[in-house]
Formats: C-alpha cells, sequence, structure tokens
C-alpha cells in the first residue's frame, strides 16, 4: 500500500474529532480582544420601531464610545426577516437555504445604522472583515455588521421547524466568545427576561438574573434570546454572561456599557 | 398583498411570523411540513478524503484521477467533488491549540489547506472539464453539469470565526465530513460518497485493531446506537442526519482499491451503505 506522506505533529494520524484527539495538548487558551463590547440592537424591538427608538440607544453608544468603550454593533432581523422566512416556509425550502435567506434583513439593519453613525465613525463590516476589528476599534471607530453568523447553507435543521436556530442573538453571542469577551449586551424593547411574553401578558414576572441552565428548566414558551445560546452558554469558555437592556430607557444603555447590571443577566 | 401594520410603536409586514417570538416552540412548528424541497435530487457528492487519499500523492491520487476522467465520459451523471485538506490542517490544528486560539480562529485557518488539495486536483481534472466551486456558487452547478464540468468544492463548513463551543474539548466539532453531508443534504442531493483508504466503516479503526469488524449496508437508525467512538466520519455528521429530511444514501469506499468508487457512482453497494430509511 502507498504511504501517507505525513507532516508530524501532535495531531498527525489523528482524526480530527472527539475530544481524544486533543489530550495529549496543553491547550492554554488565549483572549483575542477580551476589553470589546459586543452589542446587538434588535430588529423587531429596536429597528422596526424607527427614530422613535434608534436615535436615542445610537447617542448613547456614540457617548460610551467617546469615554473610550470599544463597541461593535451587531444588527438584528425583524419584521422582514420574519415575512421571508414565513413565505420560504410554505415553499418548503430547507433551513439552510432559510438561513441564507436570513442573512440579508440584518446587513440592511447595519447598513442603516452605519448611515447613521457614519459622522461618528460608524464602519460597515461584513464576516470576512472582521479580522479588520482591531484597526477599526483603533482608529476610535464603531464598527456595525450582521448579528447573523456566516452559517447560510451549512445551517443545521432542527426537528419541528424550519427555521435557522442560529440567527442574530447567536451570533453576539458567537462574536463575543470569539473575541474572549465576557459578556454579551442584547439591546431589546423589554426591560430583560420575564417568565412570559410581557407584551401579551401584563402580568409576567421579571427575571433579573437566572442561570441558563434554570431558564432551560423552567420551559418557558417564550425566552428573550435564542434558545441554542442557552445551550452554548454554560460550555462557553469566555462569554459566561447575557445582558438584556432595555433601549427605549434613557440611560440604559450606557450603564450596561460602564458596566452595571442593568436589565437581566443570564449566565453560565 | 403584503401589508404593513403598526398600532404597537413598530412598523410589521403582514405574515404568519408577524409579532411572534421566534423562540416559541409552537410558533416554530407552524413553520415546518415533512418535506423538503430538493433543488438537486440526481446529484452525486464525491468526497476526496485528504489524509486518506491526497497525502499519500500520486500513487493514490493518479489512478483515482482516471477513474473519475472515465466516470465524466457519461455526461448524464451529475458530479460534485469536495475535498478534505489531511494532514497539513493536522498541523494547523496542533500549532494553532499550542499556541492557544480559540475554536473559531481554528476553525477559520482550516479552509485553506483544503484549497490547496481542491486546486491540485483541479490541475489534474481541468483538461477534462472541471473548476474549483466559490464557496456558495451553488446557483452556477445547471450551468457547469450543462457543460460537462465537474465543481471541485472545499468541504469544511464555513463557521469561521463563529464556531460553536465544541460539547468538550478544544476541536471544532463541525469538520469537513459534516461540511459536505451538508451541502447535499441542503440541496437535496441523490446520494454522498466518502473515498478514504479503508474499505467503509469499522466498529474500531482498522489500522489499529485486527479485529475490527466493516458495517455493510446499514440504516442509520440501526447504526446510531452502535455508533463508533473512533469514526472515520464526523461525529457531527451523524447527528445532523438524524434530524435531516433529504439525504437517503450515504457510502463509504477505499480509494486505493480500483473500481469501487465508479461501482459506488453507479448505485452499487460497496464498501459501506447507510441509508436513512431502512432498505
Amino acid at each position: 500500500m502507498t504511504e501517507r506522506l505525513t507532516i508530524t505533529s501532535a495531531l498527525s494520524g489523528a482524526t480530527l474529532t472527539g475530544p481524544g484527539a486533543t489530550a495529549t495538548i496543553d491547550y492554554r487558551p488565549t483572549a483575542v480582544m477580551p476589553d470589546v463590547k459586543v452589542v446587538k440592537i434588535g430588529g423587531q424591538s429596536v429597528l422596526d420601531r424607527g427614530r422613535a427608538a434608534v436615535f436615542p440607544i445610537l447617542e448613547e453608544i456614540v457617548e460610551a464610545r467617546r469615554r473610550g468603550i470599544q463597541v461593535v454593533l451587531l444588527a438584528g432581523g425583524g419584521t422582514r426577516a420574519r415575512h421571508i422566512y414565513s413565505v420560504a416556509s410554505e415553499l418548503e425550502l430547507p433551513t439552510g437555504v432559510i438561513a441564507s435567506l436570513g442573512k440579508y434583513i440584518p446587513m440592511q439593519n447595519a447598513r442603516m445604522l452605519q448611515m447613521l453613525l457614519a459622522k461618528h465613525g460608524g464602519v460597515f463590516m461584513l464576516p470576512d472583515d472582521f479580522e479588520k476589528l482591531p484597526l477599526y476599534l483603533q482608529m476610535g471607530c464603531i464598527p456595525v455588521m450582521s448579528g447573523m453568523p456566516p452559517f447560510g447553507y451549512w445551517e443545521k435543521r432542527e426537528p419541528d421547524t424550519r427555521i435557522p436556530q442560529h440567527r442574530t442573538d447567536a451570533g453576539v453571542f458567537l462574536s463575543a466568545e470569539f473575541l474572549g469577551a465576557r459578556r454579551g449586551l442584547f439591546i431589546k424593547d423589554e426591560d430583560g427576561l420575564y417568565d412570559d411574553d410581557p407584551k401579551k401578558n401584563p402580568a409576567a414576572i421579571h427575571i433579573p438574573r437566572i442561570t441558563a441552565a434554570e431558564l432551560i428548566a423552567r420551559g418557558l414558551p417564550d425566552v428573550v434570546v435564542e434558545r441554542v445560546v442557552l445551550d452554548y452558554l454554560p460550555r462557553a469558555r469566555w462569554c459566561k454572561e447575557l445582558q438584556i437592556v432595555n433601549g427605549l430607557r434613557p440611560g440604559h444603555v450606557l450603564a450596561a456599557l460602564q458596566g452595571a447590571d442593568t436589565g437581566s443577566i443570564i449566565h453560565a | 398583498m403584503s401589508e404593513l401594520v403598526g398600532g404597537d410603536g413598530r412598523i410589521h409586514i403582514h405574515s404568519r411570523l408577524m409579532r411572534e417570538s421566534l423562540q416559541d416552540p409552537r410558533v416554530l412548528a407552524q413553520t415546518d411540513s415533512q418535506r423538503d424541497l430538493r433543488v438537486f435530487p440526481d446529484v452525486t457528492l464525491i468526497s476526496i478524503g485528504g489524509q486518506s487519499i491526497f497525502d499519500r500523492g500520486r500513487a493514490a491520487l493518479v489512478p483515482l484521477v482516471d477513474e473519475l476522467i472515465e466516470l465524466k465520459r457519461d455526461r448524464a451523471l451529475k458530479l460534485v467533488i469536495g475535498v478534505g485538506g489531511g494532514t497539513r490542517v493536522r498541523h494547523t490544528v496542533s500549532i494553532a491549540l499550542d499556541l492557544g486560539l480559540p475554536v473559531g480562529g481554528i476553525a477559520q485557518l482550516v479552509g485553506a489547506m483544503e484549497e490547496l488539495n481542491a486546486i491540485l486536483l483541479n490541475a489534474l481534472l481541468a483538461p477534462h472539464g472541471s473548476i474549483p466551486m466559490q464557496r456558495e456558487h451553488f446557483w452556477d452547478l445547471p450551468l457547469y453539469f450543462d457543460a460537462g464540468i465537474t465543481p471541485i468544492a472545499i468541504s469544511v463548513p464555513p463557521y469561521h470565526f463563529w464556531e460553536p463551543p465544541p460539547d468538550a474539548g478544544p476541536l471544532p466539532m463541525h469538520g469537513s465530513d459534516f461540511g459536505l453531508f451538508q451541502l447535499a443534504e441542503v440541496l437535496g442531493m441523490k446520494q454522498v460518497i466518502y473515498v478514504k483508504d479503508e474499505d467503509g466503516l469499522y466498529d474500531k479503526d482498522p489500522k489499529h485493531h485486527r479485529d475490527a469488524r466493516r458495517f455493510g449496508a446499514i440504516a442509520l437508525d440501526e447504526l446510531m446506537p452502535q455508533l463508533p467512538a473512533d469514526n472515520i466520519l464526523d461525529a457531527a455528521l451523524y447527528h445532523a442526519w438524524v434530524r435531516a429530511r433529504n439525504l437517503q444514501r450515504i457510502s463509504i469506499v477505499n480509494g486505493l482499491v480500483p473500481g469501487q468508487l465508479t461501482r459506488a457512482v453507479r448505485g452499487e453497494d460497496v464498501g459501506t451503505v447507510i441509508t436513512k430509511r431502512a432498505a
């Protein structure tokens, strides 16, 4: 039999799956950019409200940047994403195709935010520009990108739905996790997490702090962030907390960017 | 006609998902049905292993290329080829781990090593009609098939910096075998044939265990309870396939044995054949 021409390394000959392959390697993870605040601006909750909601939030983000806080903005989708998901589902398109369609609306929203922030250093980024983040941040810019992770056609199907499980909340968490940031910040139109949808149930009770495991165990019909993020949080190496703040309340975004525990915190 | 709906401070477009939380399982279930649209149901995806084939160089590659050229004479066959990265990927990952790079950093790096093999293979196949396919250029496929051009894709999925935290250990969960599986699944292809250097899937690594037992034809739900931990394919592939709707057949054949690939492309049971539904 012909020989494999291998490069000797700790993994040569190994299958690259399963934890066993790396048992002999001393892995000491390095945080890439731990001081960056990864911030999501909600689609349905913020952008679909237009100027009334968006402008005051951006003012607080610009103020945070002026005070030296490094902010990366990731945009959500909202009602146009729901519309395309709905139409594509009727056509029985596979999840991976729907995930690819889902990239476009957060990208539009990111471009809108960039236009508004341009005079304060707003820069639009594609996922391929991610390595330019240090440049933008060192220049004092506010990078803006789509929250959608780039999985697209490679998004896996989930049981009982064709909606992709990794959407813009997952993109925020995964970006923060890659960068080595401790917390991901989600700007929405509610004071955080409730035991039911507060828009439909006025008696819903606010939950200021909870672990991902407890939240999953409660089995709530509605949660404020994508469920897949709750699955990932306990095994994250860096991003151990998700903070949800109400962008409609003046001062809450700036306070959260300065480290205050406003809203709700879901932790590992 | 679509209509705009306001009244709660937000502007909505009317749709079934309007105003709804996409976290609510009841809402999510409304989007589902028993089938997924199959875009390319007559396409065979051939995966050529990095470590198992490319790293053996000329001796393994040239006979396999000859077999592909012969297959390509049948213009009715629609083929897409995917390639692995092999030992250079392992070297990349071992250096990256030593440097403490995060899992997303590792996922970002490995595709480049597969690109090299795609170019190598394309150099051999181009005179007979082939092209390295860019990431998401699936919608060019009818053009390629019509022209007798075989696209060559890299395998690793583009999760890049956003690779999710692994269940255990520091390695990305979404490897090359999974990436090609997902490509075939999302496009509703006929079958995937993984060309490796073993006669199929064994209950343990046959390179280290003389008593390893090979699986012949087996249904996926029969295989899952006895899925070998040391597996020739990524675990993520099997778990994704269980939940998938389209792909019905995966074969694992030995690329070092002339003719196995051809027979598998023709639909014969060669090596290990895993089917989504029991045959």
